[in-house]
């Protein structure tokens, strides 16, 4: 399926990226428990490697021992020196792993194990068990410095190609990722190249409808006929508020930001006059506490956030409810008395065709467009809802 | 008459001033031609730890028989075995302990 991307659809909805984010979550920890477990699986079997390379040369020391071993109980307590070799060190345990003599120097931590690494990984224990318990000996230990330079190199090995795998595996997650989210994408994609065509058609009939209306005059008018061109009026703008948010989200958006310092009370004056004949055909009235405060923004941008901001408080308003509007040198309120959403909705209110309510119409672009325009500008935004009660949104610069 | 008494209570004096394994083991072992010392490590072979020479030895003395001992086949054919002991078992504890005592290896390595 063939269809055009603009910046828009480029960047990552806020469920998409919560899709990705438990996706690759679960997949990281995965792949970290995979590479974990192999590193102690090839750990434990090199291990073992160098267990089984010593374990020719510290089974020819036991029996060196043994035989000595043998020979003392002989001679006991004629001779009473311990035999010793300067290739190892040795002690003899009976079979209640009381010790007889010990020349060792790390305590034996297991019996039950022919060979073991010290806990302070310097020491190799062999444990040879005794047939004939010569002087009551039971358990031989034979006691050789391990010099390490095996688990170095086992480490090494570790750190190197676990790095490598994990940098696979991770490239790996993320076309996996790219590819479930494929659908997804192209959805919007389609959606995106079906809302760019049509709202190019609506351009010539939509400005014609609304010169004309202005042009009309309705002093000569019959109150039948004025009540008529009011609803077309109302049906217009709000046609026409849809379609310039279309056209931002498909072409404006991507045009040079014209930045100048903006008076906020004068547009926002100017947008509640537009929007008022909407608002009163819902019965609604504004309350406005205007301060003077200007903004260093691209204007056609600033009039799609107080635009929309104004839109929806109408649209998702009672029928006789208010519209508080508030302002400040850095800060802009607007709270409605409409039905409110869930809070657990709120993160995903900003996410493109999202509507929480389908009474309403609309394409659920507007809010997507506010959230871009205000990141764009380092403007944070608080919502505050409760269902049944209102909606505030504070913009705060 | 004095004399005989002086030379008896001596006698009856030195017997009783041993202890229950100078009496009962050294009296019969010297005989044989295999010292105590020798047996002791048989039993350490047979046995090794002090818990279970203890035990090995304590039971040999009261059921002695063939099959248990750890003495050699032509010792036993040549001496034969011992006679069941009479003695109570705190003595004889107190007898093996002092057996133990006297022949254990530890401390006497270098």
């Amino acid at each position: 399926m063939l269809v055009l991307k603009n910046k828009a659809t480029n960047s990552l909805l806020r469920s998409e990226k919560k899709s990705l984010l438990r996706f690759l979550t679960l997949y990281v920890a995965m792949v970290i428990f995979m590479l974990i477990m192999l590193a102690l699986f090839y750990y434990q079997g090199q291990e073992k490697l160098m267990f089984a390379q010593q374990r020719i040369t510290l089974t020819k020391y036991a029996d060196i021992q043994t035989k000595k071993l043998k020979e003392l109980h002989h001679y006991f307590d004629e001779k009473v020196d311990y035999p010793r070799d300067t290739r190892f060190k040795s002690a003899i345990y009976d079979i209640e792993y009381v010790p007889i003599f010990s020349l060792l120097e790390n305590t034996p931590e297991r019996f039950d194990t022919e060979m073991y690494i010290t806990q302070n990984k310097k020491q190799i224990h062999f444990v040879k068990t005794l047939d004939e318990y010569y002087l009551g000996t039971k358990y031989l230990i034979i006691e050789i410095s391990d010099d390490s330079v095996w688990r170095s190199h086992i480490w090494k090995n570790i750190i190197v190609y676990g790095f490598m795998l994990f940098f696979l595996f991770i490239l790996f997650g993320l076309y996996l990722a790219k590819l479930f989210l494929k659908p997804m994408r192209d959805s919007i994609l389609l959606l995106d190249r079906f809302i760019k065509d049509t709202t190019h058609e609506l351009n010539t009939p939509l400005s014609a409808i609304l010169a004309n209306i202005e042009m009309m005059d309705t002093s000569v008018m019959v109150e039948k006929n004025k009540k008529k061109l009011n609803r077309i009026n109302i049906a217009a703008k709000t046609v026409s508020t849809l379609y310039k948010d279309l056209t931002y989200l498909t072409l404006e958006q991507e045009k040079k930001n014209q930045d100048s310092d903006v008076c906020i009370k004068e547009l926002i004056e100017n947008r509640v006059e537009y929007f008022d004949i909407l608002a009163k055909s819902k019965k609604i009235t504004f309350i406005l506490n205007l301060e003077e405060s200007t903004l260093f923004i691209d204007k056609r941008k600033l009039l799609r956030v107080v635009d929309n901001l104004l839109s929806n408080a109408i649209k998702y308003n009672n029928r006789g409810g208010e519209i508080r509007i508030v302002l400040k040198k850095h800060i802009l309120a607007v709270s409605d008395t409409g039905i409110g959403i869930d809070e657990e909705d709120i993160p995903f209110m900003f996410d493109r065709y999202m509507r929480f309510n389908q009474s309403e119409g609309g394409f659920g672009v507007g809010l997507s467009i506010v959230k871009k325009i205000i990141d764009e500008y380092n403007i944070k935004i608080e919502v505050e809802s409760t269902k049944g009660k209102g909606t505030k949104m504070v913009l705060k610069w | 008459m004095v004399k005989k008494l002086v030379v008896f209570l001596v006698l009856t004096l030195e017997l009783f001033s041993d202890d229950i394994y100078t009496r009962n083991c050294i009296e019969c072992h010297k005989y044989l031609p295999t010292t105590l010392q020798q047996m002791f490590k048989e039993y350490l072979q047979t046995y090794s730890g002090e818990e279970n020479v203890k035990a090995g030895l304590k039971h040999y003395l009261k059921y002695p028989s063939k099959s248990i001992s750890v003495m050699s086949k032509l010792f036993i054919d040549s001496y034969g075995i011992k006679k069941r002991s009479h003695l109570s078992d705190k003595e004889l504890d107190d007898a093996i302990k002092i057996y133990w005592e006297k022949f254990k290896v530890f401390g006497k390595l270098k």
